[in-house]
């Protein structure tokens, strides 16, 4: 391991760093949009659930490099849509998790708190807005995060059409026969991983403040029922 | 009205009719799948109804937007169905704060309705799941009172939490209710909690239909058929005796007797009072117990009843505010086949016996023409 390499070229190593993180974020945030109407759908009509279920299933068993092939022709290893190529498989492939996550989630909203909103009045989006989304939002949250890990993993195979963020040092280290260049490559993945799941984790403790307080805390003297 | 259910050929509710009246609690009671909790959601439009009309005063509630109608009618279930991601008084405030209320203000009165329904206000901030069962189902019966509807429905609000709890939070009903005469549909599949709790109470028969709709009283005085007196369970005649105040017993004072009274001056007592028991009070009257005059024989005279071999724990009932049943029960267990009746403070007002009961049933009996209409208080 030559360090020396590793502080000569931290800029470089940082801006590919950025990039990676860059090309595996859009593709989670675009992924949850698509997830929750998806699953909102499976949930309020049954029958909707498997075949999503199973699209987004054999999507993930198509390896990313077919993806790529097939989308080249539109939108192509050059110019402004470039990025697309990498990003639409990547988005895909997080459908595979973020979907059950988000249908699980929805289906962990106890019946009688979905019936109690709509006695008080809560109409169907409302009811879905304000009481059955933020009481998903844990399990959203577990899908989120093995989610986002595969997709900074996965980048890395973008390097086969010449934009793969870290996944450069992989191809430039054995060409060059160079293996420092290699292992910065998956320290920096580890690390970009660990930090984006620190950071979800984290976002997950803000946006459920009710998990955070403790059980039920001892009776109020006096306080029989 | 009827409700039928596709796939199933037997409606689910039969033709039903039913009246309830304002400002009291009407309790819907039978076996399950009698179609009971199907009429109470058919009263919020949660589920609507196959054939016949609901009016509320003298609207048609199928011509009312179900949500807008919802938010007039108080609704509190079997598990409290608590927001759990909200804190007691958001949970509460929900409804204002869906009509408008803004939130400063919905929280203001959710801290009201704590205090209305017994809940330390300490609680506002916490989440549902740091309270316990009862408390849960507390804040439930707040959030459903929190924009003053005139109407409550409740589905087996008390059935998920233990005997004690379930006995205090109906008591809160009852108190809540004597203040707020809210028109209150009732749920329940516990014939003691529906003749406790209701002003009037529609028995349903399986299969949808009512077989008899009384006040509570009523209801045990005379059940309509085997069926109802069937459900209605044994023991009609003692728990009917729930309806009728114990103040109309006679209070006998003869046989207290203070505990610094001596053995000597007790015997004497008893002789001229002929009264085989005596029942020792401390110096504020409250009841210390039941002596037996046979015992005095082996005491020295000198002594006082303080340090008599008395039977401890007088059984008592409060005058003012228990039942024949109450008085009755206090009388069986005591072992001198007397009760002491008390005030509010737990102060010995006198003694009844079976001989004062009989007499307090019979007038009782001899009235039923009138009956107490469930205006009674049920202990």
């Amino acid at each position: 391991m030559d360090w020396g390499w590793v502080f000569g070229n931290i800029g470089e190593l940082a801006s590919l760093a950025a990039r990676n993180l860059y090309l595996a974020m859009i593709p989670v945030v675009l992924g949850l949009l698509i997830a929750v109407p998806l699953g909102v759908l499976s949930v309020r009509w049954g029958w909707v659930y498997p075949p999503v279920l199973s699209a987004t299933s054999v999507i993930y068993a198509i390896p990313s490099l077919a993806l790529f092939v097939f989308l080249i022709p539109f939108t192509g290893v050059v110019g402004t849509t470039r990025d697309l190529t990498l990003i639409i498989p990547l988005t895909l492939y997080t459908l595979a998790t973020l979907v059950p996550n988000v249908v699980d989630g929805l289906r962990s909203v106890p019946e009688p708190v979905r019936q109690s909103a709509t006695a008080m009045g809560f109409g169907g989006l409302r009811r879905l807005v304000r009481v059955e989304l933020p009481i998903a939002t844990p399990v959203v949250f577990a899908g989120l995060r093995v989610a986002t890990v595969a997709s900074i993993s996965l980048v890395s195979v973008g390097e086969l059409i010449g934009n793969g963020g870290l996944g450069f040092l992989f191809t430039d280290g054995e060409q060059r026969s160079f293996p420092t260049e290699i292992y910065a490559g998956i320290g920096l993945i580890v690390i970009l991983a660990l930090a984006a799941d620190l950071l979800l984790v984290l976002l997950r403790w803000l946006a459920t403040p009710w998990l955070r307080s403790g059980r039920r805390a001892a009776p109020t003297p006096g306080q029989t029922a | 009205m009827t409700k039928r259910y596709p796939g199933s050929a037997a409606p689910a509710l039969n033709a039903l009719e039913l009246e309830i009246p304002d400002g009291q609690t009407m309790v819907l009671v039978g076996p399950s799948g009698c179609g009971k909790t199907t009429s109470l959601r058919m009263i919020n439009r949660m589920i609507d109804p196959t054939e016949g009309k609901i009016f509320l005063d003298d609207q048609d509630i199928q011509q009312v937007d179900p949500a807008k109608l919802r938010r007039g009618i108080g609704y509190v279930i079997q598990h409290a169905g608590l927001f759990p991601h909200r804190t007691i008084e958001d949970n509460i405030g929900t409804v204002p704060v869906l009509i408008g209320w803004g939130k400063q203000k919905a929280r203001r009165r959710a801290r009201e309705l704590m205090d209305l329904v017994g809940l330390d206000t300490d609680m506002a901030r916490r989440y549902p799941h740091q309270l316990s069962g009862g408390q849960q189902q507390r804040v439930g019966v707040a959030r459903a009172l929190a924009a003053d509807p005139p109407v409550l429905l409740m589905d087996e609000p008390f059935s998920a939490v233990d005997p004690i709890v379930r006995t205090s939070l109906q008591d809160e009903l009852l108190r809540l209710q004597a203040e707020l005469r809210k028109t209150v549909v009732f749920v329940t599949h516990d014939v003691e909690e529906a003749i406790k709790v209701g002003d009037r109470v529609a028995v349903f028969r399986p299969g949808g239909t009512l077989a008899q709709v009384d006040p509570p009283s009523r209801l045990l005085a005379r059940p309509l058929d085997d069926y109802v007196a069937g459900f209605l369970g044994f023991d009609r005649g003692i728990r009917r005796l729930s309806f009728f105040p114990a103040r109309t017993l006679q209070l006998d004072a003869d046989p207290l007797v203070p505990d610094r009274t001596t053995v000597a001056e007790a015997r004497t007592r008893a002789k001229e009072s002929g009264q085989p028991w005596l029942l020792v009070t401390d110096p504020q009257r409250l009841p210390r117990g039941w002596v037996p005059i046979a015992k005095l024989g082996e005491l020295p005279v000198t002594r006082t009843l303080a340090e008599a071999p008395f039977e401890a724990g007088a059984h008592t009932f409060r005058v003012a505010t228990d039942s024949l049943r109450a008085a009755l029960d206090a009388t069986i267990l005591s072992p001198s086949g007397q009760a002491a009746g008390v005030d509010e403070a737990g102060r010995v007002l006198g003694v009844t016996s079976y001989d004062q009961l009989l007499i307090a049933i019979r007038a009782m009996t001899a009235g039923a023409g009138h009956e107490p209409g469930g205006e009674g208080e049920p202990a």
